[in-house]
């Protein structure tokens, strides 16, 4: 599903991002990418939606290998991709129900089949009552909660979560943590970038490790081995 | 997506960001109308200054003065004549006795000229055949048509002379007025297209975050920018129809205001502005939609690039 072969990020002048990194995700997997700040887990992800281009190596997604992707491509990319943010980065000026819609929206769906989806996604985060509010009238766990349905509207084979517990307190974020888990367990591919170790540890998946941009451990049922 | 899905949506998204943002909205119309109204003001100061030169120029004439005795077949000929040239708006001829009834009434007010001439026998004033010309500049061609032979040796005199001084300070005014009119509106265009691009740009890089959610949500650049360029139209049009009221409002009030310093004369502001309305609106309608979506895409663009 996600395939990264010897990736290299080095940003201007000299510093490196992620060295010689190679992984190889599976569809279906639950993945916990983790390590301390700087390690190179959100240039990871940055690379993974085409945020930034790899500097040397090779990136697929699902067979397309996006290392050069066209900049008209990038948008067909990240409707194939679902991404929760830790600052959310929801649409403030739009309902809570117009920030799920907008992802179908910019994929061509029908308004009909909009109007049918949206509730349905919204009824399965706990915001179906709440679906006419703005961001800014809404909790930071609710905020979250939307774009986690934003995410899934479109029904993407991946969800890349960036860091989607640390804006939250533990009881939001044990919520956020068993809503991926759920999501995962419908077929979807999460990828979990954090640097949460109770998350880490709680959840008994797999681990990838990374420091200095470079991977130190890959375990099927790991922990969060480094110092906080 | 179907086309028409995807204009339906466009233009919905620009109508809510329009009203959702309504504080924005309004700054940003606010500034585009005193870009507009700075226009107009000009437009109208050019008006008022071009009918002021044009009054001024209807009051030039040039009085050719007969000998008392010319023949009224003599004076009919040089009133058709004369009258008959293009560059002729008027031909007035002036009997000899309406010519001193005229005299009489002009030096009402001084005994000693009217003594004078009550002890005259007879009208010492020939008939006066009044002339007004197209344009000051035809003057001069006027003249020398007066030096028609079937007419001219019953001339006595022509005030023209008097008058050439005052004729050319006037055409040298109106010329003036013209050209400083035209590069100060030209002035102040160039900065309300700056102002204008510069106000779009601030209001563009307070969504700076909206655009970059947008792009990563896998909105294409077309479905990002479209609203904001449609948002900009609006704003445009809305401008357009509150600079159209001040203006009339303020043309309306202001006109008859003016006419005591134009001699009782209409200042033609309403005028003007009335019968050009749809030019006007054409025009600055359509540089200020141009230059506002043009704006907008630009500054939208930069956003996308990130």
């Amino acid at each position: 599903m996600i395939n990264l072969q010897n990736v290299s990020k080095i940003y201007y002048p000299n510093v490196h991002g992620l060295t010689d990194v190679t992984l190889d995700i599976q569809p279906g997997e639950f993945v916990s990418i983790v390590g301390q700040s700087g390690a190179g887990k959100t240039t990871l992800a940055k690379l993974l939606i085409a945020e930034e281009r790899p500097t040397r190596g090779k990136i697929e997604i699902g067979g397309w290998d996006i290392t050069r992707i066209a900049q008209r491509d990038i948008p067909f990319l990240r409707r194939q991709i679902g991404v929760v943010f830790q600052d959310f980065k929801l649409l403030p000026r739009k309902t809570v129900l117009e920030n799920v819609a907008f992802a179908l929206e910019v994929a061509g769906v029908p308004g009909r089949r909009i109007r049918e989806i949206v509730p349905q996604v919204l009824k399965i985060v706990g915001l179906d009552e709440k679906m006419e509010r703005f961001p800014r009238q809404l909790s930071g766990g609710e905020q979250q909660r939307v774009v986690i349905a934003r995410a899934l509207v479109h029904r993407p084979k991946i969800l890349l979560a960036d860091e989607p517990t640390g804006n939250l307190d533990t009881i939001n974020a044990r919520e956020i943590i068993d809503l991926l888990q759920k999501i995962n367990a419908f077929g979807t591919t999460v990828v979990l970038v954090t640097h949460n170790r109770e998350v880490v540890n709680a959840l008994r998946r797999r681990v990838i490790t990374l420091s200095d941009g470079c991977i130190v451990a890959d375990h099927a049922e790991g922990k969060y081995l480094l110092p906080v | 997506m179907s086309f028409f899905i995807r204009c339906w949506r466009i233009l919905a998204a620009a109508w809510k960001h329009f009203t959702r943002n309504l504080w924005l909205a309004l700054t940003t119309v606010f500034v585009l109308v005193l870009a507009l109204l700075s226009v107009n003001v000009l437009l109208g100061v050019n008006v008022l200054l071009t009918n002021a030169v044009r009054q001024l120029e209807d009051k030039i004439d040039v009085s050719v003065y007969f000998q008392a005795n010319t023949p009224p077949a003599v004076l009919e000929q040089a009133r058709f004549f004369m009258d008959s040239l293009p560059q002729v708006k008027s031909a007035q001829l002036l009997t000899a006795d309406k010519a001193l009834e005229q005299f009489k009434q002009l030096h009402a007010n001084e005994p000693k000229i009217l003594g004078a001439l009550s002890e005259l026998d007879q009208n010492p004033l020939g008939a006066t055949l009044i002339i007004k010309a197209n344009r000051t500049s035809d003057y001069p061609f006027l003249l020398e048509a007066l030096k028609n032979p079937q007419f001219d040796f019953a001339i006595e005199s022509k005030n023209f002379e008097d008058h050439a001084d005052t004729i050319n300070r006037v055409r040298d005014i109106g010329r003036s007025v013209q050209m400083f009119g035209t590069g100060l509106i030209a002035v102040f265009a160039l900065f309300s297209i700056l102002i204008v691009f510069n106000t779009i740009r601030v209001a563009i890089y307070t969504q700076r975050e909206e655009i970059g959610i947008m792009r990563l949500v896998g909105a294409s650049n077309a479905y990002v920018r479209l609203p904001f360029v449609l948002e900009g139209i609006f704003l445009a049009l809305f401008a357009l129809l509150v600079s159209a009221a001040v203006v009339y409002v303020a043309a309306y009030y202001v006109d008859p205001r003016l006419k005591g310093l134009l001699d009782g004369s209409d200042a033609g502001l309403v005028a003007f502005f009335v019968t050009n309305w749809w030019r006007l609106a054409l025009i600055e309608g359509g540089v200020l939609a141009g230059l506002v979506a043009l704006s907008s895409w630009a500054a939208v663009g930069k956003y996308l690039k990130k």
